[in-house]
């Protein structure tokens, strides 16, 4: 926890102070602080249930946690929403709902439109634009339920593409998804990141965390540790994240991995 | 019998309420179908029942207005007292809307029941409100059928593009900043008004079904949200001005059931008969597509044997090439030579039939080897 605790509020993509989130009896995150800087790929990482997407949630006011605070570039969300996008778990709608591709990813521009205002050719435009980043164009006119889950993924990150923000957060994009779209989303991570925006990625995969990332944060309801990769991610830390969860991870990692990445090798 | 029904004043009347209903629930279905509110639909519209019975009771007759206001006002009671169950309990959402419908229709029923004994003209009408009959609208009652329209379909132009994200993806909605829980209560205001409306015509035991169907049928055709509205619009008038037309020639036919056949009827043909969604279009396009991996087997077990032979032109014999597939193939080939990837040759002394690979064929076998969508 040593490593971000030097760093003030304005100066950080995200400032998290002392925050607790309950669902009903349930407590999803219990007093976390966590600081991440900016312009860095960022991954939260931890068992499941360990409150990851519960932290994105509450960072973006969709929660209202019970107690603490975040700041994102100094400001509380209230006031930062133009700066920050957020792509959910893809899970979390609907894809038989009646729309083309292009139609949900101007959506990420309706706020900005604003009331009574329909949606105009530049915004078509700037939606075809963030499309193409994706490599996904040649799609605009689809039925978005005819999409692949790693397609489904790519449209939701133009969505958040095309809302410019500065610090995009992302729920597992890389869950099921086919080998083509995990490439090109993980190269448009590293790109906005070049780019000087902050990314903050909520990572399932521990043997791919490493090399895919620069920083990352162990999250097991409370925060177990964060800072630069190689840092953090140490036999101890990952122990204290997933204790007896270990053995599970290690075995699948050997089929994915080379060796030297495995998770089980190194404990 | 159909002409002199249509030029009477009082069946015209009838039928454009009732048309005027079924659009209203056509249109605002399309957002309880999209938002999974149908149960809560059922429950709002079942929970109308002694709203309806309180405002007869407080106007001493059948007067629409009354009647409106008092089922949206039981209507919305149970539609909180479900979200005051869902906070206080740890019951899920289906066994909560259950209760909560069981229990004010029972007290709706109980009303009814009491109305019916206290006698006078009044009882007479009251009955209808259970399974629907669009004969007793009247030209006022028309009138407010028509505002609620139109308040609706305001409602929706005005705050379209919000509705529409609220709809497909409240999350991000509300990560955007734009007052999800406000749009959301709006909408469900509106499906109560809508239920409410309705059910003069459709009754609270069916009106669930005038509000869903065309929605459901509309989807099958269409796939964009402006267009789904507008065909299931159209879906539920002509559901319910047919529905009141036909109940019409029957002497107390109630009209409910009618409209909610004619809907039904729609909703299966749709299931079945719509492009690409429908169930015919979706069997028709697999027979195609196992009739191409079929042929496309053949190809591929003839080119391993022009391979094995070293012959491109190896032609290859009708039962090596049954046995190879395991099945018996004659329209297979004959399929394949009508499409140029096959030609039928002799092969001297033997009499059976041969065939060997064209150049199409050969091309196409080699992509299905390359890109590896073929057998095995
Ligand atoms: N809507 C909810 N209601 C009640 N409990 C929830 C809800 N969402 C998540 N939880 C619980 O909170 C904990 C953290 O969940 P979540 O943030 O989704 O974890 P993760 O994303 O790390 O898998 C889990 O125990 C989960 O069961
Ligand atoms: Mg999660």
């Amino acid at each position: 926890m040593a490593a971000g605790s030097d760093l003030h509020e304005p100066g950080l993509a995200l400032h998290i102070e002392d925050l607790t989130v309950r669902y009903g009896a349930t407590v999803a995150l219990w007093d976390i602080d966590l600081d991440i800087p900016p312009g860095r790929l960022v991954a939260i990482v931890g068992p499941n249930g360990s409150g990851k997407s519960t932290l994105l949630k509450a960072v973006v006011g969709l929660l209202r946690p019970v107690a603490g605070h975040v700041r994102i570039f100094g400001q509380p969300i209230s006031r930062a929403r133009s700066r920050v996008a957020y792509v959910h778990q893809r899970a979390e709608v609907d894809w038989d709902f009646p729309a083309t591709v292009l139609e949900v990813v101007t959506m990420g521009l309706y706020r900005r439109i604003g009331w009574l205002r329909p949606v105009r050719k530049t915004h078509r435009r700037a939606a075809m634009e963030a499309l193409a980043e994706v490599g996904m164009e040649a799609f605009a006119e689809r039925q978005i339920g005819q999409l692949s889950g790693g397609q489904q993924q790519r449209v939701f990150i133009a969505r958040a593409l095309i809302q410019q923000a500065d610090l995009v957060l992302l729920d597992e994009p890389m869950a099921g998804v086919d080998a083509v779209s995990e490439d090109i989303i993980l190269s448009l991570l590293r790109n906005l990141r070049d780019r000087g925006k902050s990314v903050v990625v909520v990572h399932h995969d521990l043997s791919t965390v490493r090399r895919r990332f620069d920083w990352m944060a162990l999250l097991n309801r409370r925060l177990i540790a964060q800072g630069e990769m190689h840092d953090v991610y140490t036999p101890a830390n990952l122990k204290a994240a997933y204790g007896g969860q270990m053995a599970v991870f290690a075995d699948t990692d050997a089929e994915e991995t080379a060796p030297s990445e495995r998770v089980g090798g190194q404990l | 019998m159909l002409v002199d029904l249509l030029s009477s004043q009082i069946v015209r009347t009838v039928m454009l309420g009732a048309a005027l209903v079924g659009g209203l629930s056509g249109m605002i279905g399309v957002f309880a179908v999209l938002r999974r509110q149908s149960l809560l639909s059922d429950t709002i519209s079942h929970a109308a029942l002694p709203g309806v019975c309180l405002g007869f009771l407080l106007v001493g007759g059948r007067d629409l207005g009354a009647v409106m206001g008092g089922a949206l006002f039981t209507g919305m009671v149970a539609a909180m007292s479900v979200l005051a169950i869902g906070r206080l309990t740890p019951l899920k959402t289906d066994a909560q809307l259950g209760i909560v419908l069981s229990v004010y229709f029972a007290i709706g029923v109980v009303l009814l029941s009491v109305i019916q004994a206290m006698g006078g003209g009044s009882r007479v009408g009251i009955a209808t409100f259970l399974f629907g009959q669009a004969a007793a609208l009247s030209v006022h009652d028309v009138r407010i059928l028509g505002a609620v329209f139109i308040v609706a379909a305001l409602f929706l132009l005005t705050l379209w593009k919000e509705i529409k994200l609220v709809t497909f993806d409240p999350l991000t909605a509300e990560a955007l900043g734009l007052p999800v829980r406000h749009i959301e209560l709006g909408l469900t205001v509106l499906l109560a008004l809508t239920i409410v409306a309705g059910l003069q015509m459709a009754g609270v035991v069916l009106m669930v079904a005038v509000l869903i169907a065309p929605a459901v049928a509309a989807r099958q055709w269409v796939g964009n949200l402006g267009a789904m509205t507008i065909v299931s619009m159209l879906i539920g008038a002509f559901a319910g001005a047919g529905g009141a037309l036909i109940s019409a020639t029957g002497r107390g036919l109630a009209t409910g059931p009618i409209v909610v056949l004619l809907a039904c009827a729609v909703v299966l043909i749709s299931i079945l008969a719509a492009p690409r969604r429908g169930l015919v279009w979706q069997a028709l396009s697999a027979q195609l597509a196992r009739r191409r991996i079929s042929g496309d087997r053949v190809l591929l077990a003839m080119d391993r044997l022009a391979t094995d032979h070293d012959n491109p032109a190896y032609p290859s014999e009708k039962g090596m090439l049954e046995t190879m597939l395991g099945r018996p193939l004659p329209r297979v080939m004959r399929r394949l030579e009508a499409s140029g990837l096959v030609r039928p040759v002799a092969h001297h002394p033997e009499s059976s039939p041969h065939w060997v690979l064209t150049q199409a064929g050969r091309r196409r076998a080699e992509a299905l080897r390359r890109t590896g969508h073929g057998p095995e």
